[in-house]
């Protein structure tokens, strides 16, 4: 049909000259590992906003976006911060590790951020933090929540600022075991977040006395689990346990709910982020925990929700959700820990960000939380909610059922396995 | 036994799921030898357009759509499966009619035109239907669960192998037992004297083209319900229908079918008793197949070959 056909050689040629293209593409050097800025005292401070737009988290990534821009605008109406105007510039990490990497690189040593914000995928934060760390860029975890990330992960640049897997399976596996059952399989994505919370919870499971009959480990990007849920069946659980998130969770969830297999076994979801609930709130089911809701009947939360919906009227989701918080919260504390140190030299900053105290009514959360200054890790009020069969608009889409306090949740193994260099071994810089 | 049993009925259900993912885009690369990396694009397309139909979300009058909204979702999910393909129709014509200029030269022009129109028709749903997710209603009588092998099986899932079944015979009729089929056949094989008999070329790669549109856009109506509807759906269409393609040899129908079975044994049995292997399973397969016969299963003569 055509003159010309297609040879396996041409497409070879073509790959390796695509591969070729996109290995060049990741080589931005050389640079200067220790910079020298450029002195002025106007400058604005500039920070990378290293959001996923595509990929599993591509949503739960913009609406982090929407969080920290709306902390930016704040200060920025202020008159900024030490007397400097804030700028941002984003670009699509993708849920990729790799690209993580790239866009990192190209923030800090082409584009001159001082600062580093944004993560839902803890293989992407990461890759963000090897990064971060050669420079001694702050970076700011906002949404990740692998407890390796304040663990073995942890860095003296990087600050968590979600619960991690521990925290909630702390918040939620010892009352299932009393009432439930003891007999607990996990649904595991196959990645760093889903790992080490699943394995944070089957230590608890383990230590109120259950067992895990079975882990089943689910690959990034799988959209059918008949063959889980099957298996799921099968094993007949008391308790299923998942680890899974972004579009995954979503898959799961509809497959489930429309098996109606939310009733054959109790579902605890460690977390729920409100990117992967909105858009399908028929299928919501379980127990899950977050870490913030707008429908908090705390002091300040309504003006939050309204502030941030006056000033996105078109987000494709209409209310700000805990991704969304995390993202305004983390930025916020950055750039008052700028204040609080009069500069913004790197050290000086990690200093006033460590051990930093946050009184809930600051928060819009129950209890006080504060940065763990061992792990870097916000240990906060932790909430377990369940979907609301009575709300009060399209929005109430969540019953919170409880919160537990941050000591209660405490990752207590994260001290041992987080070593944060001292402080004379991080590049240090003033912007 | 009994515990393997209900993964295998699950690996057929999925491999039929499979295999009507890759008719599309089998028909347009076997008889027009063109890649069309837009073909994820185009199977959302249709989930999205079908989700407009049923639920209903259409620009039109509002009198219209509260009395379309009063018809039994039934007949409006019916309407969708045959509306949506054809809604989806005019983008494969606009995709072919860009196309044209590749033909003929190397075939990464016709591959790189393609992923640009991925790119450009992902965002274009994003600007119409925004990021959210959406989820497409499913009649009653289809959706929720049965008993069967003492397990809860989706009710739905085996209407849409059903589905996938018929939608399989319908190709294989199109391209076996008619004159159009017959003629598109010979075209693939010597364009030169299908010309020189006096039949228009041109004319039949856009049906051919179309056909394949429409095909994707049905896969995307039928999947919809089960993966859910979001702008980035056609990756989870696309990467399966390129593999099932190539394992089961370009251009042979029975090569996709055979093939899109054996990704779902796979893939589902692999999920139940090797779970972190199930995606990468079928490229395993793939891997496994094509070393041995580098032009897939059942390929004649592969365009993939020199």
């Amino acid at each position: 049909m055509n003159q010309r056909k297609i040879t396996r050689r041409g497409l070879v040629q073509g790959s390796l000259m695509a591969a070729a293209a996109g290995g060049t593409a990741t080589f931005f050097g050389p640079w200067q590992h220790n910079r020298v800025w450029a002195q002025g005292a106007k400058k604005p401070i500039k920070l990378g906003l290293t959001c996923d737009a595509s990929g599993q988290y591509g949503n739960s990534g913009q609406d982090d976006a929407l969080g920290i821009r709306l902390a930016v605008d704040e200060f920025n109406a202020k008159g900024g911060v030490l007397g400097r105007k804030i700028e941002w510039i984003t670009a699509d990490t993708e849920t990729n590790p790799a690209t993580g990497t790239r866009v990192a690189e190209r923030f800090i040593s082409q584009e001159q951020c001082g600062f580093l914000i944004g993560a839902v995928h803890s293989g992407v934060a990461n890759a963000i933090t090897q990064v971060a760390s050669k420079y001694g860029t702050i970076y700011l975890n906002t949404n990740s929540s692998a407890p390796s990330e304040a663990g073995e992960n942890c860095s003296r640049v990087k600050f968590v600022w979600d619960g991690n897997g521990t925290n909630f399976s702390k918040a939620a596996v010892q009352n299932a075991v009393e009432k439930i059952g003891k007999k607990w399989l996990l649904l595991t994505n196959d990645y760093v977040w889903g790992h080490t919370t699943s394995a944070a919870t089957k230590a608890q499971v383990e230590k109120a006395g259950g067992q895990i009959i079975d882990n089943l480990l689910v690959p990034q990007n799988t959209r059918d689990f008949a063959s889980y849920l099957l298996k799921v069946q099968q094993a007949k659980p008391d308790v299923v346990a998942t680890a899974v998130g972004g579009d995954d969770i979503k898959a799961l969830r509809q497959q489930v709910s429309d098996l109606k297999l939310e009733d054959k076994a109790a579902w605890i979801n460690n977390q729920q982020d409100w990117p992967d609930v909105w858009g399908a709130p028929q299928t919501l089911f379980g127990v899950f925990g977050t870490t913030w809701y707008h429908k908090l009947p705390l002091p300040g939360v309504a003006e939050f929700v309204k502030r941030w919906q006056a000033a996105y009227p078109k987000s494709p989701i209409p209310v700000p959700g805990n991704v969304s918080y995390n993202g305004y919260m983390a930025t916020r504390e950055l750039l008052r820990a700028i204040e609080r140190a009069g500069s913004t030299n790197n050290i000086a900053v990690i200093k006033q960000l460590e051990g930093h105290k946050m009184p809930a009514a600051e928060r819009m959360q129950h209890f006080d939380a504060y940065i763990d200054p061992v792990t870097h890790q916000v240990q906060q009020t932790i909430y377990l909610a369940r979907r609301n069969a009575k709300p009060s608009d399209n929005t109430d889409l969540f019953e919170i059922m409880s919160w537990t306090k941050p000591e209660l949740a405490l990752d207590d193994a994260a001290p041992g396995k987080c070593k944060l260099k001292a402080y004379d071994e991080v590049p240090s810089f003033e912007l | 036994m009994l515990n393997l049993l209900p993964h295998l009925v699950n690996g057929i259900t999925l491999g039929l799921l499979f295999g009507l993912i890759a008719l599309g885009f089998m028909l347009i690369l076997g008889l027009m030898e063109q890649i069309n990396l837009a073909h994820g694009s185009l199977f959302a397309l249709g989930a999205y357009f079908a989700y407009a139909i049923a639920t209903p979300w259409l620009p039109l009058p509002p009198d219209l759509v509260q009395a379309w909204a009063a018809v039994p979702l039934v007949w409006r999910f019916a309407a969708a499966l045959l509306i949506a393909p054809v809604l989806v129709a005019p983008f494969g014509l606009v995709l072919e009619r860009m196309m044209r200029r590749t033909y003929g030269r190397d075939p990464l022009y016709g591959l790189l035109l393609t992923f640009g129109a991925a790119m450009v028709l992902e965002e274009l749903i994003r600007q119409v239907w925004g990021t959210r997710d959406y989820l497409l209603p499913v009649p009653r009588e289809m959706s929720g669960g049965f008993i069967m092998l003492d397990l809860i099986w989706s009710t739905y899932r085996f209407w849409a192998a059903a589905l996938a079944v018929l939608a399989m015979a319908g190709v294989w009729i199109i391209v076996e037992c008619t004159r159009f089929g017959a003629m598109v056949k010979a075209g693939a094989h010597d364009s030169e004297i299908v010309q020189a008999l006096g039949i228009d070329l041109a004319r039949l790669r856009v049906w051919v083209f179309v056909l394949g549109t429409m095909l994707a856009a049905i896969a995307g109506v039928i999947l919809a319900p089960l993966w859910g509807i979001r702008p980035h759906m056609g990756v989870d269409a696309v990467v399966p229908a390129f593999v099932i393609i190539v394992l089961g040899g370009v251009g042979s129908f029975w090569g996709a079918v055979t093939a899109g079975l054996l990704v779902g044994m796979v893939v589902g049995l692999s999920g139940a008793y090797a779970s972190e292997w199930s995606l990468m399973s079928m490229y395993l397969l793939l891997i496994l197949v094509v070393t041995f016969r580098a032009r897939g299963l059942f390929g004649k003569k592969s365009v993939l070959e020199a």
